[in-house]
């Protein structure tokens, strides 16, 4: 009887210190949904200004950062409870990553076709490039000295040498370049226009090899083992798993609704916000299925904390 | 449960658009569609509430009945392609991007852009409520704009074109030359920036001021009463406004959406009773003519008023 009590309390109470949190930004909401990781349930939302798109953490870990682009906001947040800790103003802060020695912050100005380089530590703005359209997504070189960046609105991909912090060439790649990232001493880059992944010289920007993996590839993710290249395909509706090492795709899942962002779970499941669903699916890459949770309007970014405990509701302030 | 709107859009846009915009090369506007399937589907929305609530109270208790309706068709069409069409797609990209443009460049010289949020962080989370504290704003912006349009003569001369319905129903609202659609889009765009409305919700704002002004056209022996009819403007209300006597500077009942504006400032008449509408100092084609030959004749009438000394105009 003691034994069955037991169990009954623990069935009951694992989820308040075994869970973790999810954050889906919400553009449209405008807002981001706090979702339990044990219970796969929305528990609260936190307010933005107006239009946040995506959200990255902090490299000492401390604050998860999201980018409100029409409130020209940073909001930060505590990545373990929700909770706000402060609000910069940031002009159009659309998508941005620190680099990786983690000294340099780049914001892309989507709207404002600006290229904003911070000092991480300061916050200082270094240098603004001017673009000549809508500075969509980015990537770093390993070596912290160069950064990538697609122009979506154009068919062009810049690269900006971070070290002396001037342009070092722009190509044309495809005809709506989107996601963008460094593998294997090589520039990756979806094109949202058409059907492939581009994969592009660094040094030089001449596009060595095209990869298909559906209709309007859109954006690119590394698994945490470097193994598998994620290709979510906005007008196909799917999302490929493709070798890192050969680039050969392995395997193609069905996601309704627009597949966006993704962030990886513990245990191999894949969470990818629905843009066009108001939804966040979670996939079993094993077996291809894949359950939803009803979030907030368009979902963009997502993230996830499965180290933080269950998350009551937070403060919404 | 979702919001029925941004899924219906959603589910357009996944199945309809981008397939659309995929095949044709112009994946470049995915975002810029996804948004204005949205509010065109707001637009069709508005329509058919519109018809909805306005017909039957057309066909209850109308202040005129008509042999011919022929002259309402055109000011159909001016309906259709300002709230589906035109409407949402110029108020979500233009607006969006002046926004984008001048509060970015606002943060950028160290001014946070000012919104109402901003000025009382009660409301952050708050959409409905700010949403109808910004529709009142934008509403007292109206009625100065309204007003300034008939005391100018060239703005006058665009602003009769709206005037010259003499068969005026709940169709009418949105019959205006296209110059003083830009006017009204500029105008209230730029008030829209100066108070921080979320871009978002710019197109719903106006669409919604648009449906009370689409009630208060309609051709129906409705009024709200005594306490009613100062509190939100009614049909017989806003007729006044439109009648014979009422056209040009010496016009009265200028609101839109809120006779409270009228009443401040003095330029409310509670007293006109269901008047015949039209402006008679215009010429037939503003009236009777089709969507291009009223927009002709406006931009004649507005071109002629550079040519001459100042009158009074109107009736």
């Amino acid at each position: 009887m003691r034994r069955l009590f037991l169990l009954c309390f623990l069935t009951v109470a694992s989820p308040a210190w075994a869970g973790g949190i999810a954050f889906i930004v919400n553009s449209r909401g405008p807002s981001i949904s706090v979702v339990d990781m044990a219970t796969l349930k929305e528990v609260s939302r936190i307010p933005t200004l107006r239009e946040p798109h995506h959200l990255i953490l902090t490299p000492d870990g401390h604050s998860l950062m999201v980018g409100d682009t029409a409130g020209n906001q940073m909001m930060f947040l505590d990545p373990n409870t929700g909770e706000v800790q402060k609000r910069m103003p940031v002009a159009d802060p659309y998508q941005f990553q620190f680099s990786p020695d983690g000294k340099l912050l780049t914001v892309n100005g989507l709207l404002r076709n600006q290229v904003d380089v911070y000092d991480a530590a300061s916050m200082k703005l270094l240098k603004r490039f001017p673009v000549v359209a809508t500075p969509s997504h980015l990537t770093y070189s390993p070596d912290s000295s160069t950064v990538f960046v697609s122009l979506q609105d154009s068919d062009k991909l810049v690269a900006f040498d971070l070290r002396t912090m001037t342009e070092k060439w722009t190509v044309p790649i495809g005809k709506t370049p989107a996601g963008v990232l460094w593998l294997n001493g090589k520039v990756l880059v979806a094109d949202m226009g058409t059907d492939f992944i581009a994969v592009v010289d660094p040094a030089n920007g001449k596009v060595l090899e095209h990869v298909v993996t559906g209709q309007g590839a859109h954006n690119l993710f590394l698994s945490p083992d470097r193994k598998i290249l994620w290709v979510n395909n906005r007008a196909g509706g799917t999302t490929v798993s493709v070798d890192a090492a050969t680039l050969k795709v392995i395997r193609s899942y069905a996601i309704p609704g627009g597949p966006d962002d993704m962030d990886f779970a513990p245990g191999g499941k894949i969470w990818i916000t629905r843009r066009f669903a108001e939804k966040v699916a979670i996939l079993d890459p094993v077996t291809g299925a894949f359950e939803s949770i009803n979030v907030g309007r368009s979902p963009h970014g997502l993230f996830l904390n499965p180290k933080a405990p269950s998350p009551s509701v937070v403060s919404s302030r | 449960m979702g919001d029925p709107f941004d899924l219906s859009a959603g589910w357009l846009e996944e199945h309809l658009l981008i397939p659309m915009l995929y095949r044709f090369g112009l994946m470049n506007w995915e975002d810029v569609s996804y948004s204005w399937i949205l509010f065109a589907l707001y637009g069709v929305a508005q329509v058919a509430v519109t018809f909805a609530v306005c017909l039957p109270l057309e066909h209850w208790r109308p202040v005129e009945r008509w042999p011919d309706n022929k002259a309402v068709w055109v000011d159909v069409a001016y309906t259709v392609l300002s709230r589906v069409g035109v409407l949402p797609l110029f108020t979500y990209v233009l607006f969006y991007r002046a926004q984008v443009f001048v509060s970015g460049w606002m943060t950028d010289q160290g001014w946070v852009p000012p919104t109402l949020e901003g000025l009382f962080p009660v409301l952050l989370g708050q959409q409905m409520v700010t949403f109808v504290l910004y529709a009142i704003i934008l509403d007292f912006a109206d009625y100065w704009r309204h007003w300034l349009a008939h005391q100018f003569r060239w703005w006058w001369a665009l602003h009769s074109l709206h005037h010259a319905q003499r068969q005026m129903t709940f169709w009418s609202d949105d019959r205006n030359h296209l110059l003083d659609d830009v006017i009204a889009f500029v105008w209230f765009g730029v008030i829209a920036l100066l108070i921080g409305v979320p871009p978002l919700q710019f197109p719903l704002l106006v669409l919604t001021l648009r449906f009370l002004e689409s009630l208060s056209h309609a051709n129906v022996r409705l009024s709200f009463g005594w306490l009613g009819d100062r509190l939100l403007i009614s049909p017989r209300f806003h007729r006044a406004h439109h009648g014979i006597r009422g056209a040009g500077d010496r016009s009265c009942n200028y609101g839109a959406v809120l006779p409270w504006w009228d009443m401040l400032f003095r330029t409310a008449d509670f007293g006109r009773d269901y008047v015949r509408t039209g402006d008679p100092s215009g010429e037939e084609a503003l009236a009777t003519g089709s969507y291009w030959q009223q927009q002709q004749a406006g931009l004649c009438r507005f071109a002629r008023t550079f040519g001459r000394p100042h009158a009074r105009h109107g009736s």
